[in-house]
């Protein structure tokens, strides 16, 4: 077993995950190691990729906003007002940690202005999730179950980034924009159970 | 001679009591590792995962920092 032979070649702390993958509750992420490269490789520098990552943040804001009125259940046009709420918050963090680390005062239409565009968070297009995950738009846990679904993506995508950076100051900041994915994916879960 | 290789136990944890480990922890305090084959991971995989299969652990442990904790499926 893995874990037997890490603890055997000197790892400080080997935890054994028991019933694997398939005991995990929470959404899982697909895809090849190389999935969403192509927006983020890895090579950015640390403004490039603040950016990047606020544009697939915003991207996903401009979604969740559509459909606003594209749904007919109140409750759930509550809902969709809060998930791009939550966004708008994750963009401002994005926004904050940029004019930390680069020192600029930059305003958020410039800021915006470099912005790519099509792509959400995790890297895919919001029609390729809607593919994907066929939601019901008229229940508000498939749809929450949807947003979790990305975020969880999100957070692989910023992983992986990270692991590869060739700029340690980029590495550093896409680790912590994964642990914000991580603490969204919580805030999630929760606004699940008090469905 | 690296005396605590022989001491290291391996410990277990459900998925909630890994959940609660990594939510406590920051991204560069821990490994998560999938050593399932790629087409498993490409399938699905728990976010966050570095893929190495079981098969190649050996020769690419250089990978991974043997001082961090390291959470296996």
């Amino acid at each position: 077993m893995a874990s037997q032979m890490l603890a055997g070649k000197g790892f400080d702390q080997v935890i054994n995950m028991s019933g694997g993958i398939k005991a995990w509750d929470d959404p899982l992420a697909f895809g090849s190691e190389e999935q969403g490269l192509d927006l983020l490789t890895g090579n950015e520098s640390v403004e490039e990729a603040l950016i990047i990552a606020y544009s697939l943040e915003a991207g996903l804001q401009d979604f969740y906003l559509t459909m606003i009125d594209k749904v007919a259940v109140d409750d759930v046009k509550s809902l969709f007002r809060k998930l791009s709420d939550i966004e708008v918050l994750h963009q401002n963090r994005i926004l904050e940690e940029y004019i930390q680390i680069t020192g600029k005062k930059i305003d958020r239409d410039t800021f915006e202005s470099g912005r790519v565009e099509k792509a959400v968070e995790g890297g895919l297009t919001t029609d390729e999730y809607i593919r994907l995950f066929k939601p019901d738009w008229n229940t508000s846990s498939d749809i929450i179950a949807l947003a979790m679904s990305i975020e969880a993506q999100a957070l692989d995508l910023y992983t992986r980034v990270a692991n590869r950076s060739t700029d340690e100051r980029s590495r550093v900041a896409l680790k912590k924009i994964a642990e914000e994915e991580r603490a969204h994916l919580e805030q999630l879960a929760k606004l699940m159970d008090s469905l | 001679m690296r005396w605590k290789q022989f001491f290291t136990p391996v410990q277990s944890m459900n998925s909630e009591e890994a959940k609660e480990f990594m939510s406590g922890k920051t991204q560069d305090e821990f490994t998560l590792l999938d050593v399932r084959q790629p087409g498993e991971y490409e399938k699905n995989h728990i976010p966050g995962s570095k893929l190495i299969p079981i098969s190649e652990l050996d020769k690419r442990l250089d990978e991974i920092d043997p001082s961090k904790p390291v959470l296996t499926y």
